[in-house]
């Protein structure tokens, strides 16, 4: 008997068919991955589990226990014993870790808070889980590791007994990934179920009993991962094979290669945070070439989005160091003149740096380009925009009704297009990309990986960071790992291995 | 979920007649041509304000210093007038740029000390208080020397001849209808989509009808009032500064994600001082237009606008978080606004009843803002 199940789910939002009557069981005491492209439903699928599209909105019917249950919102998906993490916390930083644990049920003597209950319940619960946190921390000191730990212990003490989890080592580092995965099989031991989201297949295949694929709103399969491979998961998912994970052309050396000169060459870079502050970027120095993709690896925390940022002049204070871009010394950055002179940044964090969510595709596309659209001195030439972005919005298969649909409404993947598109619209030479891929399905990856290429073939420099050594490894030309915000070996194609890169990134050069 | 945004757009109106149909039943007098002429001057003041303020909100600032800045600006111009005996252009100019300073550096303030708008306006709101009572000290000063009229004086009481006013009308008209033909054939010219031609028609119509009926209307008493030009003027300037420049793109993108307009190379910080500069040159058309309204410089002049066009904006749909808002829904907004305390000063409501509907106006759209903003 399932634990939980769904019966020919079907959502449906203006203008698309979210979830096409999907089915869908969870047994007792398994880990059940969801795997799927961006847009093909994972996300609604989960938010009908919780309660946060209430019943009535949706049709088909779901079961807890072989029971029709319908949930009027979170709290019913709770108590019926349903808890969702999601990639965005449910914490509040300034409490401590054992409010937060405790939030809204916290154990009372009489009408006041009893702290010392809670203090001491918390430390034992942090101890089940062999975290060394103080109950007493506040949330914001802790890493995002031991924050979703976190939440999975508020979520274990709720007697939950589904946990669905989506994309949760999206920022973890790999030592973490493995701590949170040991866990959730000590937790699968217990009998707890659980639906694990990833776009990583290795992880799922090294953790899940049993993974249903998602395609286009619908359920194709659901296969018991002894009896499957990544690859025959890859082909469900996408409809088709996949022929090579990363088509890198490789750049081709011209004859007179040391007379050209780089786009992008940083001298001896020493950045800190603030004036005054001690310096967290020592002494980098690195070119890239017209046509050539830097790859820049690391472990959490090394500094490669510190050094993005830097160099585009919107972090940190510059104690040393000189940069030059086209041949140009380049003082004084700000994105504005970054943008100006042909050096762009697509940022990780697309959400919060990279869109205005509530407004339309095309404004976002247009937004850094802006002058570039205006007739007469300062007069938006709304056709030419419209034709402008239409260009890049057909380039990049941005999968939207238009141009004129909300960009918050957009799945990951596109999102990304589009901060994409919005950067390679202001016509750059140097191109800077911090973790294009994150968080997106292998067929968007792939686009952009096409689209890199193309960028590259139109002789512009690409600087590529990424914390997937696969990627790394399969489209750069050179990398470089930041080990500590110092050079910890450069490598050129051919060179690297991922022993060798992972040696350099902790800071040991390899032999 | 299409009935729904229905409603949403058709609320302001009904909300509009309603208001008219509930004041009109109780005192006919309020549809009269003489109370709808004075309801329009009233309208073009707050109107005027409130669009000024709409561009702040936009980015999702604030300033409460305007109904202070009203009072100071236009008493700074009565003052030269009438103390001094300036002549009024002149003075209208010293003040335009005494606002346009102020505001430029409250602007100058918020962005590069990174203090909240909310704190450097409310300290403004009491600072420009008390300049303004030093300006007119604290005694009552006219807006032009003996019976002689003035630029200043006759702001909101010259009305434009009747054949003139339809002219102007006629002329708006035709504007309006030139945009949106040519428009359209610019967008066929470059394939791209058009709404209807019906549609495009009927709204046309309907923005016709009303700039004609309000023309007559206003012609059954002395004629278009020339403030009500201000505001045309002044709403036309924010709706192209808005709907067709990079900077009005810029205000949208800033209240909608800040940290994404600076990484996409907007100079962020030059675009808000430029909005609060803006915001100066309102207050200083509102505050010329309300100072000559009341006809003279009094200790009292301004008092509350920045909650009145506040509320207006609000009303109209404009988000206090910024990045949402659009220049009709805050010209409907003003409208409604100004029906409620014209047709409450008809029905001679007690102050204190006036104060309390002011607040569950106010407190009633911010509560719609934060229940709209919800999605």
């Amino acid at each position: 008997m399932p634990l939980l199940s769904a019966r020919r789910l079907t959502k449906r939002f203006p203008g698309v068919v979210a979830l096409d009557a999907v089915n869908f069981d969870l047994k007792a005491g398994e880990i059940h991955a969801l795997c799927g492209e961006n847009g093909a439903g994972k996300s609604t699928l989960i938010k009908l589990l919780a309660g946060i599209h209430p019943h009535g909105t949706y049709e088909g019917d779901l079961l807890v226990n072989d029971q029709p249950v319908t949930f009027r919102g979170i709290r019913d998906a709770e108590t019926a014993g349903i808890a969702v993490i999601t990639q965005e916390f449910a914490l509040i930083d300034e409490l401590s870790v054992a409010e937060n644990i405790f939030l809204g049920r916290a154990p009372r003597r009489g009408w006041r808070v009893d702290w010392l209950e809670m203090h001491r319940r918390a430390a034992g619960l942090l101890a089940d889980f062999g975290l060394a946190i103080s109950p007493e921390a506040p949330i914001r000191t802790l890493g995002v590791g031991q924050k979703q730990l976190v939440e999975i212990v508020r979520a274990m003490d709720k007697r939950t007994r589904v946990l669905v989890l989506d994309e949760p080592t999206a920022a973890l580092t790999e030592q973490e990934v493995s701590v949170l995965l040991d866990h959730l099989r000590r937790l699968r031991a217990q009998g707890t179920a659980c639906i694990y989201i990833s776009h990583k297949l290795d992880e799922v295949f090294a953790l899940a009993d049993r993974i249903t694929v998602l395609r286009d709103g619908r359920s194709v399969t659901t296969l018991e991962r002894n009896q499957t491979t990544i690859p025959e998961v890859i082909k469900q998912m996408v409809g088709r094979e996949i022929a090579d994970l990363f088509p890198r052309r490789p750049r081709v050396a011209v004859a007179n290669e040391s007379a050209i000169s780089s786009l992008l060459d940083v001298q001896h870079l020493t950045v800190a945070r603030s004036a005054g502050e001690p310096p967290l970027l020592h002494d980098l120095s690195f070119s890239v070439r017209p046509g050539e993709i830097l790859g820049f690896g690391g472990l959490m925390g090394a500094g490669r989005t510190e050094l993005m940022m830097h160099l585009f002049g919107a972090w940190g204070h510059r104690i040393s160091g000189k940069v030059t871009l086209r041949e140009q010394p380049y003082a004084d950055a700000s994105p504005r003149v970054s943008i100006a002179r042909g050096l762009v940044l697509a940022t990780e964090d697309r959400r919060r740096y990279g869109l205005v969510l509530e407004q339309p595709v095309g404004f976002n596309l247009s937004l850094s380009s802006l002058p570039a659209c205006t007739r007469a001195p300062m007069r938006i030439d709304q056709e030419k925009e419209y034709v402008r972005n239409q260009h890049f919005f057909e380039s990049l298969r941005i999968k939207a009704p238009g141009q004129h649909a909300r960009a918050g409404g957009l799945s990951g993947g596109n999102q990304q297009k589009v901060v994409l598109g919005k950067a390679l619209m202001t016509n750059p030479a140097v191109v800077m990309l911090d973790e294009p891929t994150r968080g997106i399905d292998v067929g968007a990856k792939l686009e952009v990986y096409e689209l890199i290429n193309r960028l590259t073939g139109e002789g512009r420099a690409v600087i590529l960071v990424s914390s997937e050594l696969p990627e790394l490894m399969g489209m750069s030309d050179r990398i470089i790992m930041l080990a500590a915000g110092r050079i910890g070996g450069e490598f050129a194609r051919g060179e690297f291995t991922p022993e060798k890169l992972l040696a350099a990134a902790m800071g040991r050069a390899a032999a | 979920m299409k009935s729904r945004q229905l409603l949403q757009n058709l609320a302001m109106p009904l909300a509009l007649l309603a208001i008219c149909a509930f004041f009109a039943t109780r005192e006919s007098a309020f549809l009269g041509p003489r109370n709808l002429t004075q309801l329009i001057v009233e309208f073009s003041i707050t109107g005027t304000l409130a669009l000024g303020m709409f561009m702040i909100l936009l980015t999702g600032q604030i300033d409460l210093s305007v109904g202070s800045g009203v009072g100071l600006i236009g008493g700074i111009a009565a003052v030269l007038v009438f103390h001094h005996g300036w002549p009024a252009e002149a003075a209208m100019i010293v003040a335009f740029a005494a606002a346009i300073g102020l505001w430029c550096a409250m602007g100058a303030l918020i962005v590069r000390q990174r203090i909240p708008s909310f704190i450097i306006t409310l300290g403004g709101l009491l600072i420009f208080k008390g300049l303004f009572w030093l300006v007119i000290e604290n005694s009552t000063v006219p807006v032009a020397r003996g019976d002689a009229d003035n630029l200043y004086s006759i702001l909101t009481t010259y009305y434009l001849s009747k054949y003139v006013g339809l002219a102007v009308g006629l002329g708006v008209m035709a504007l309006l209808f030139i945009l949106a033909w040519g428009s359209r054939q610019a967008r066929q010219a470059h394939g791209l989509p058009v709404t209807s031609t019906a549609k495009t028609a009927a709204i046309w119509l309907g923005a016709t009808a009303a700039v004609l009926a309000l023309v007559i209307v206003c012609n059954e008493f002395r004629g278009v009032p020339l403030s009500l030009l201000v505001l045309a003027g002044t709403a036309g300037a924010v709706y192209f500064l808005t709907r067709h420049t990079p900077f009005g793109r810029y205000l949208y993108a800033i209240g909608g994600n800040e940290e994404a307009a600076v990484l996409s190379g907007i100079a962020v910080n030059r675009v808000l001082i430029g909005v609060y500069a803006l915001m100066g040159v309102t207050v200083a058309l509102t505050g010329f237009m309300t100072t000559a309204y009341s006809g003279a410089s009094t200790t009292t002049v301004g008092d509350l606008m920045e909650l009145d066009a506040i509320a207006a904006c609000v009303i109209g749909g404009t988000a206090l978080r910024g990045g949402r808002g659009t220049v009709v829904g805050v010209i409907f907004g003003a409208l409604i606004m100004t029906s409620l305390l014209n047709g409450m000063t008809l029905l001679a409501v007690s102050p204190e009843a006036k104060f309390i509907a002011r607040g569950v106006v106010l407190t009633l759209a911010v509560w719609m803002d934060v229940k709209l903003g919800r999605r």
